[in-house]
């Protein structure tokens, strides 16, 4: 018989036994479902930590103190005449208090110097940044992050008035809009200068943060900083004791093997569904074929090769393992596209996701369809026509 | 020579039943001409469904040869054996055994399908057998809609479909009341005027004495042979 014949037969059966069909499908489409949905939230999430982090700079390094004598200003000046150096800025960070008139809270206090709005261009909710005149006058002017200024209840009208950091008087120019989730939102902002008199710390600063002027030169960059640092304190090639340096290149490398992992965990978990559901239609042809054990030993009688009943069983399970792919896909795209909605970000169709679910369904039909049509093609046509 | 189209040589078919052994046929010896009409008869455990199986190229024997028109079945693989039932057996089953879920038509298509035919050509086949049996109007009723007569010469027009040279019929009354049943055995005399080999296998002496000759059998073995009407 043809192949064309074979599949007509195989569809028939489906079609006459609806109900059961549909139900066998349902393990697959809920399976191939999750690891389609599954998928694209790992998609998602990913692509929402990586625009977060492209907002701090994939070019800046972070070199950080690890005492509070570690580094100090002139380090950061002599970091700042390295090449390839397009923008520097120092921080120094403490633990502080924050008040109003009415209210008082526990944040962290971040003293940086002059080039770090323009290097990080954070978004403002409210005022400006410190200016450049606040930083030449050595000002006592303030910007809060978000969270740090909804901890104190600071509204509009409190801008440009006087709050109190660790009792000093600052003049609140701006509130930031914390967009990115990172870093910004607990902190307070002030002058380096400002900061090192709060905390009695002149000259030593807690970070020294620089940008290599493209992406490429970042790891040189990083190389020629540690170089440097080490000759300056004299370290030998294994002591780090007094700072780390880190780039945000290495960062994103590390959410997205995290993303990664998170994926094919994900994904493990969904294909053990699948499996399931593969195991479902093994179990179902298996009925199906002890079912029609006479019909096979007509068909046998009438003509029918072992290879023709082998393959009408198998397109029957093959039919019902993609049809449950198919509906599946459609499922965990509709479900994708909601919860792109909820999480706010791009909703995409895939074509590897669209790859990857009909292939595993085409597989899992292949792989658990094989063995009930075996037994289906190896019955002895006596023994099946005889069979009640 | 005469057209042999079915030999049986000193035919052993032994069964293992449990642990035992149980001789169904034992040296069987018997000739069918083409163009015979011939009963095979006897109480149930008599062998006849074994030679059934055996003629049908369902079974091969333990002991001697079967040729079906003209070839041995001893040393074919299953697949050889499944091309010779295709092209030289068509099946008359007591209980019909029409396709589920499968009209008429496509029933009688279906050994054509299995021989390769195209789905047109197959149909075109199919019609045309349908409606020399008088089934012209009923091609795409389902096995439901059809009277057991109905359905026995669909059956019917199955096994001719693919010109066999044999048609095999096992107990083709057995499911039909005696109006119909005599209806379906006019319609194998018929066949049988034609042209046609027709091997009915019945434990009914009344059915058997349709046929010009009755081969009867006992315990394995061919106990009479009878040629002529009674």
């Amino acid at each position: 018989m043809r192949l064309i014949g074979t599949a007509v037969l195989a569809l028939n059966r489906i079609w006459a036994t609806k109900v059961r069909s549909l139900l066998t499908m349902l393990g697959v489409v809920i399976g191939v479902a999750a690891i389609v949905a599954l998928t694209s939230i790992v998609d998602g999430a990913s692509q929402g930590i990586n625009k977060s982090l492209a907002t701090l700079g994939t070019n800046q390094l972070n070199i950080t103190a690890l005492a509070a004598d570690s580094l100090t200003e002139q380090d950061a000046e002599e970091l700042a005449a390295l090449d390839n150096v397009s923008v520097m800025f120092v921080q120094a960070q403490n633990q502080g208090t924050i008040a109003t008139s009415d209210n008082r809270v526990n944040a962290r206090l971040v003293g940086v110097s002059s080039q770090y709005f323009e290097a990080v261009k954070p978004e403002l909710a409210l005022g400006s940044y410190l200016s450049s005149s606040s930083f030449a006058t050595t000002a006592k002017d303030v910007v809060f992050g978000a969270d740090a200024a909804n901890d104190l209840g600071i509204t509009k009208e409190l801008l440009g008035k006087t709050v109190k950091l660790n009792g000093q008087d600052f003049r609140l120019v701006g509130v930031l809009d914390d967009q990115a989730g990172f870093g910004t939102s607990g902190r307070v902002y002030v002058h380096i200068d400002a900061a090192r008199k709060l905390f009695s710390q002149y000259p030593y600063v807690s970070s020294i943060v620089i940008q290599a002027a493209t992406p490429e030169q970042v790891d040189t960059l990083q190389l020629q900083a540690d170089l440097l640092l080490r000759e300056r304190y004299g370290l030998g090639e294994q002591t780090t004791a007094r700072y780390t340096i880190t780039n945000q290149a290495s960062l994103i490398a590390a959410v997205g093997s995290i993303t990664a992992t998170l994926g094919l965990l994900l994904t493990g978990i969904a294909a053990i569904s699948l499996l399931v559901g593969g195991i479902g239609i093994m179990n179902i042809m298996l009925v199906s074929v002890r079912e029609r054990t006479r019909e096979i030993g007509v068909r046998r009688a009438i003509g029918a090769k072992q290879s023709n009943i082998l393959t009408q069983f198998l397109i029957e399970a093959i039919v019902l393992s993609l049809a449950g792919g198919i509906v599946g896909l459609i499922l965990g795209q509709i479900a994708a596209f909601f919860l792109a909605i909820i999480g706010d970000w791009v909703f995409s169709i895939r074509l590897d996701t669209i790859g990857l679910a009909l292939g595993f369904s085409l597989l899992v039909g292949v792989v658990f369809g094989v063995w009930p049509a075996r037994q289906a093609a190896k019955l002895e046509p006596i023994d099946a026509l005889r069979f009640e | 020579m005469a057209d042999e189209v079915v030999r049986l040589d000193k035919v052993r078919r032994d069964y293992l039943v449990g642990e035992q052994i149980t001789t169904a046929l034992d040296g069987v010896d018997l000739v069918i001409e083409r163009g015979e009409f011939v009963a095979i008869v006897g109480p149930s455990g008599s062998g006849k469904s074994t030679m059934m199986n055996l003629i049908g190229c369902l079974d091969r024997p333990s002991k001697g040869s079967v040729y079906i028109a003209g070839g041995s079945t001893n040393e074919l693989s299953d697949n050889e054996l499944t091309s010779l039932r295709s092209k030289s057996i068509g099946f008359v089953f007591q209980q019909f055994q029409l396709l589920p879920n499968s009209t008429a038509i496509e029933n009688v298509m279906a050994p054509l399908l299995y021989q390769g035919l195209s789905t047109r050509e197959a149909k075109r086949s199919a019609a045309k057998m349908l409606t020399q049996l008088g089934l012209g109007d009923r091609m795409t009723f389902d096995r439901n809609r059809l009277s057991g007569g109905q359905q026995q010469r669909v059956a019917i027009a199955r096994a001719l479909v693919t010109n066999p040279d044999i048609v095999l019929a096992d107990e083709p009354t057995g499911a039909l009341d005696s109006k119909t049943g005599a209806a379906v055995i006019q319609l194998l005399k018929d066949l049988h005027r034609e042209g046609r080999t027709i091997v009915l296998i019945t434990h009914d002496l009344e059915i058997a004495a349709s046929a010009p000759r009755r081969v009867f059998l006992r315990d394995g073995q061919i106990e009479r042979d009878e040629k002529g009407s009674r």
